[in-house]
């Protein structure tokens, strides 16, 4: 299919009409920027084919504004061999001529719907029943003709495109197609989802059922197999059981055990006689052992007897020696004792003399010191008795002339303020002077003055002059008046002042302040003289002196009384003169030696005494010992004793003998044992018998349980499992064998039918190849059975890769997309079936190496087939060879 | 004169789990309808006495109602059973005998014998020397005790056994339970019944094994059948088999090799009727037709038959050139039966995945038919 001219008219954007004349039977390129109305072509193609020229829905394709438009679409084109002219035009005027010529044939003409079947037919399209054409109405036009952005999009136009490609490919290779193949598959499948799953073939329903019986079935069989084996062990162990209860029912062994208990007793009895017989010989060994210990003793005693009066013997001796030996020590301890009692008698009175020699001297030394100390105080006391005179002569003078300082002082001050106020008044009083011619008297103040001189007057002082009469001079200011009063005054008190102390002046009063001071110094010496004296006072002097007085007349009297005592000692005094110390030290010495003398000699006396007693004791047990030796009888009773003895000792080690071959009897016959023996044959019995009884328990309830179980029905049960699990087992197999088999019969068909299918498909896989291999290196491209690109595999930089049509980028699919389409072409076209390719805009995604590939891959497709190129990138397609068609430039000269 | 049926492996409560289960019900229930029958036969032919050479159970823990059940069934003949336990109903000590005793099912004129000890009886005057298994296997022979033992004088002894009696069975055979060859006459027996195989047989002068009454398992023998002995004296015992059973149990094997061959098979299977109990064991090769006919004849005679068991796991399936053209499989599925066929034959094909390829081969034949 060719198109040559293409008008339209009225129709969209095209109000007025436009026309492309001309096209190339090959590749045309459209160029113009968007708006330019690349859409509005293609739109009035499809309008052209899918549209019925009476629907309604061409109200789309009017120009905006214009309500009496009549879109209209011209076409001219060249298809096998025959020249066809459509014209379509809706609303306004709504036709549809289709008009064909053929070579040299007759042109037809066909109108209306006729013209639309048949154009539908020869393109392989449908048109909608109701209503704008739809994409599913589209068949391979909507396959072909690409419109913006949907090259990649192969799969929805495929899918209404599937049914016309198929009829092309199915009539190419029709003698390998089943008559109802795909209707066996369907029942196979069916048949087979009535058993396995469709997707893991994995047993379901009755199949899986028939399987789940099966299982449960064996586990049942199992199970009571299982029971059964149980049973029939107890049965086992009931007979077990059995036997040997009834073995020893028939013959008790525990009755062995008891015999050989009872044997083991009465052994055990023998022995413990033995035992006891045995424990009587022991006890008679030991009396008998008793008795001779007895008799030993016996004898020992008459031989201690014997030799107790030898010992005693030399005891007695012995103590008769030590006494002699004691006895001659007393007589020279006493001779001694004499002695030196005189020698201490002597010094006794020696000792005495001398300590009244002592005494004497000592009463002369005092009375001459009471003598002189008589004589001393008195003295001392005559003298101290003239100073105490003196002394009190001072004192009483000092007494007279007592002036005090203070009263010294008042007076010195009193008559210094006097003296002091004189002279103020002197210094201040009117001063009269006088000068009297000899023997002329005047009177002044009534006293007669002669001669010269002068007075001052410190008050109204009468002046008479003889003869001339008075004169009264009144000194002037008070205060000459207040201080002839104060030194008046002072003058009254300086006088009353000495009148106290009967004095005359001031000069008076000092001179008796000397005198008193002089006397009390006297007194003092005197009473100091006095105290050298006698420090004590002259009382204690005095009594002294008497006490002395008193004590010379005691020493007088003592040595009075002494010369007389003396006199009597000193006729026997001996010639040596000891000292008193010397005689008494002595005297002390012998003393001692006497005290000593003495102890030793009791001590003697003592010794000699208790030796005696010895001797008395030594004799009595002398005595004693040798009255028992000479007892009457005696020495027969020893002998009778010896011959006892000697009695014993044979029936000890007769009896001895006798117990050693008891013990030997008992210790073979181990009686320890014996009694283990004993226990040990008690407890088998008791064991066994035991056993005979919890084994009767045992069976009884063996018995109970196996009669209950036998009551179930085990093997009964079991066969009855065992059959229902062979059938089971039966419908489970026959099911296996129909899923196999089903199975099988699908995997074959599927199998044949994708080789079918492959073959079918071989023609379109070879054009894709074609256009993948020239796209990509190494590429190639699976189909699935809907004729859909799968698989792309390709060189990559790992090696081949491959991916699936929708894992693939945008570009790749777009690219993809359309070498699809122009495979799909390829195939309509060897089938004679009209070829147009449209793409508009396509390949916007395609890099610039893809893009120069894809256009080799165009050119080489244009070769064969009509297409109609439009884009708004020319500079992209400047190199296809063809001259492009500037659409602004078709609209005006539209 | 002593007459005597003999009979042994009753082998009451089997069930017969390898066919569907209403068959299977059947025929359990056919082993106590012969004892039945059993019981009459002993009514109607006067016999004194009736021995049971073991087996009366199938297994020792049957269900209380099967034990009732079975003695009610020789209630028809009142004079003395005589049964010994054999390796199925073996007296043990807890057995199916003792379950029975303490049930009270077991009549009076029954004599179970649970020791090795003569039994001496009065009506009819005769002496049993019984050899009872009392384990459920053994390697000794329990007959051997016969010999020793003393009977009165004049009485007919009569031994009881449950085994395999010794140098019949081909060698190398371990059979348990053996019995010596000769015992009968070795024990000074005037009759020897031996119970355990399942096919009535003559072992010598007086000893038989009786079979059991009615047969269950497809080992041709002569089972199905009781014996009549009659004794007169010192004179060998009359023996008489008597058919007892009710169904008949075939072995079918065939080799199809030919069309006709098939036809053969289905027209045994038609024949079949309702006492027939049957296994098909058919390999070889059949054609469509054939296969599909030969399933329906079996689904038939599953239909009249007590049991159909049928092992068709070796035949193949070989369409012909004509069943491929009616079948009218075009394109690929014609592909896919000839990969099918060719899935049957050559060396490869073994098994299991022959009878799948078979299999499948067979569905898909019944879809495009």
């Amino acid at each position: 299919m060719k198109l040559s001219r293409i008008r339209i008219a009225q129709f969209r954007q095209f109000r007025d009409a436009i026309e492309i004349d001309g096209l190339a039977p090959g590749l045309n390129l459209f160029t113009g920027p968007n708006e330019t109305g690349k859409s509005t072509i293609v739109t009035a193609l499809r309008a052209a084919f899918f549209e019925r020229y009476r629907s309604n829905s061409a109200e789309d394709f009017r120009p905006w504004g214009d309500g009496s438009a009549a879109p209209s679409v011209t076409l001219d084109f060249e298809h096998g061999g025959e020249q066809y002219q459509l014209l379509k035009s809706f609303l306004g005027k709504k036709r549809c001529e289709l008009q064909i010529s053929g070579a040299g044939g007759p042109v037809r003409r066909l109108d209306g719907a006729e013209a639309e079947d048949h154009l539908a037919t020869l393109l392989g399209f449908q048109h909608a029943n109701k209503g704008a054409s739809k994409a599913e109405h589209w068949g391979i036009p909507g396959l072909l003709w690409m419109t913006q952005g949907t090259a990649q999009d192969v799969r929805e136009s495929l899918t209404h495109a599937t049914g016309y490609l198929r009829t092309v490919l199915g009539s190419a290779v029709s003698d390998v197609a089943s008559s109802h193949g795909d209707d066996i598959i369907a029942r196979v499948e069916r048949a087979r989802g009535e058993l396995l799953t469709a997707r893991s073939g994995k047993p379901t329903g009755r199949y899986l059922d028939a399987l789940a019986r099966r299982d449960q079935l064996t586990e049942s069989a199992t199970q009571v197999a299982a029971e059964i084996e149980e049973y029939r062990h107890k049965v086992d162990e009931l007979a077990r059981l059995q036997q040997a209860h009834e073995a020893d029912q028939a013959q008790p062994p525990w009755l062995d055990a008891r015999d050989q208990e009872r044997a083991a007793a009465r052994r055990l009895e023998d022995i413990q006689e033995i035992e006891r017989t045995l424990g009587e010989q022991r006890v008679r060994v030991t009396q008998i052992e008793e008795r001779a210990t007895l008799l030993r003793a016996q004898l020992d005693g008459y031989a201690k007897d014997t030799r107790t009066a030898d010992s005693r013997r030399a005891a007695l001796a012995e103590a008769r020696q030590a006494h002699e030996a004691a006895a001659a020590l007393v007589t020279p301890w006493r001779g001694r004792l004499d002695e030196t009692t005189r020698q201490h008698e002597a010094a006794r009175l020696g000792a005495q003399r001398a300590r009244l020699r002592e005494r004497r001297a000592e009463l002369d030394r005092e009375h001459a010191a009471l003598q002189a100390n008589v004589q001393a105080a008195t003295q001392s006391l005559a003298s101290a008795q003239a100073e105490q005179t003196r002394q009190q002569d001072h004192e009483r003078r000092a007494a007279a002339l007592h002036i005090t300082e203070q009263s010294l002082t008042a007076l010195r001050e009193q008559t210094r303020l006097q003296r002091e106020l004189e002279l103020r008044l002197s210094a201040i009083a009117t001063r009269l002077e006088f000068d009297l011619d000899d023997g002329r008297t005047i009177e002044i103040d009534g006293r007669t003055v002669q001669g010269s001189g002068e007075r001052q007057l410190a008050k109204a002082t009468a002046l008479t002059l003889p003869g001339v009469g008075r004169l009264t001079i009144t000194p002037g200011g008070a205060d000459l008046a207040a201080l002839r009063r104060q030194a008046d005054e002072a003058g009254e008190r300086l006088a009353s002042l000495l009148q106290g102390l009967d004095l005359a002046s001031l000069d008076a009063a000092e001179a008796r302040a000397r005198e008193y001071k002089l006397a009390l110094d006297e007194a003092k010496v005197a009473a100091a003289t006095l105290k050298g004296r006698a420090p004590q006072g002259i009382d204690a002097l005095r009594a002294q002196l008497a006490r002395d007085e008193a004590r010379l007349r005691e020493v007088e009297q003592a040595r009075v009384q002494l010369v007389q005592q003396g006199s009597d000692a000193e006729k026997q005094a001996d010639a040596s003169q000891l000292s008193t110390q010397e005689a008494e030290s002595r005297l002390s010495a012998l003393e001692r030696s006497l005290k000593q003398i003495g102890a030793d000699l009791h001590k003697a006396q003592l010794t000699a005494g208790d030796s005696q007693a010895r001797v008395d004791a030594a004799q009595r047990e002398h005595d004693a010992a040798q009255a028992l030796l000479s007892a009457p009888g005696r020495a027969e009773k020893e002998k009778a004793c010896q011959q006892s003895l000697d009695d014993t000792l044979a029936e000890a080690a007769s009896a001895r003998a006798r117990v050693e071959s008891l013990l030997a009897q008992v210790e073979q016959a181990r009686p320890d044992i014996l009694k283990q023996d004993l226990e040990r044959y008690r407890r088998s019995a008791e064991q066994l018998e035991q056993a005979f009884h919890q084994r009767r328990d045992a069976l009884m309830r063996l018995d109970v349980e196996l009669q209950a179980a036998g009551a179930r029905g085990l093997e009964e049960r079991q066969a009855e499992i065992a059959r229902d699990l062979a059938q089971a087992r039966r419908h489970a197999q026959e099911r296996t064998h129909r899923a196999e088999a089903l199975d099988r019969l699908l995997t074959l068909l599927r199998d044949k039918r994708a080789t079918l299918t492959a073959q079918l498909q071989a023609p379109l896989r070879q054009h894709l190849q074609r256009y993948v291999q020239l796209l990509f290196p190494q590429g190639s491209v699976d189909l699935d059975t809907d004729l859909m690109p799968g698989t792309l595999a390709r060189a990559g930089t790992m090696g081949l890769e491959s991916a699936a049509f929708d894992e693939l980028s945008f570009g790749a699919r777009e690219q993809l997309g359309v070498i699809s389409r122009l495979a799909y072409a390829d195939l309509l076209l060897e089938a004679g079936r009209p070829t147009l390719i449209i793409l508009d805009d396509a390949l916007v995604h395609s890099d610039d190496q893809r893009l120069a590939q894809m256009k080799r891959i165009l050119f080489d497709a244009a070769t064969r087939h009509q297409v109609l190129l439009f884009t708004c990138h020319p500079a992209n397609w400047r190199d296809m060879g063809v001259v492009p068609r500037a659409l602004e430039g078709l609209r005006t000269r539209g | 004169m002593l007459k005597i049926l003999h009979t042994s492996d009753w082998q009451i409560g089997k069930l017969f789990g390898q066919f569907e289960s209403d068959d299977a019900a059947l025929l359990a229930d056919a082993r106590f309808q012969v004892v039945e029958g059993l019981a009459h036969l002993a009514r109607e032919e006067q016999v004194d006495l009736v021995l049971v050479a073991g087996d009366v159970f199938d297994a020792q823990t049957v269900a209380d109602r099967t034990i009732h059940r079975l003695f009610k069934a020789i209630s028809a003949y009142a004079g003395p059973w005589i049964m010994i336990p054999g390796n199925h109903d073996a007296g043990l000590a807890e057995s199916v005998w003792t379950r029975a005793r303490r049930l009270g099912a077991v009549p009076e004129n029954v004599t179970i014998c649970l020791r090795s000890e003569a039994l001496v009886l009065a009506r009819p005057a005769v002496a049993i020397l019984p050899a009872p298994m009392t384990q459920r296997n053994t390697y000794a022979d329990l007959t051997e005790w016969f010999a020793g033992a003393d009977t009165p004088a004049g009485l007919p002894r009569i031994g009881m056994a449950h085994g395999s009696v010794q140098g019949i069975l081909a060698e190398g055979i371990d059979s348990t339970n053996p019995i010596a060859a000769g015992r009968a006459a070795q024990a000074r027996l005037d009759y020897l019944a031996l119970g355990d195989w399942h096919g009535a047989r003559q072992i010598d002068d007086r000893t038989w094994y009786s079979g059991t009454p009615e047969t269950d398992r497809f080992r041709a023998n002569a089972s199905g059948c009781a014996l009549l002995v009659s004794l007169d004296g010192d004179a060998a015992p009359r023996v008489e088999m008597r058919s007892t059973g009710r169904y008949r149990w075939q072995s079918v094997v065939a080799t199809l090799r030919v069309p006709g061959d098939v036809d053969n098979v289905i027209n045994t299977l038609t024949s079949l009727t309702a006492q027939d109990v049957v296994t098909l064991e058919i390999d070889g090769q059949i054609d469509l037709d054939g296969h599909r006919r030969l399933l329906a004849a079996i689904e038939q005679a599953r239909g009249t038959a007590r049991g159909v068991l049928a092992d068709l796991g070796d035949l193949r399936l070989a369409p012909t050139q004509d069943d491929i053209d009616a079948l009218h499989a075009d394109g690929y599925v014609g592909e896919v039966i000839a990969e099918l066929r060719a899935a049957q034959e050559g060396p490869n094909a073994q098994g299991d995945e022959a009878r799948i390829a078979r299999d499948a081969l067979a569905l898909l034949a019944g879809m495009l038919a």
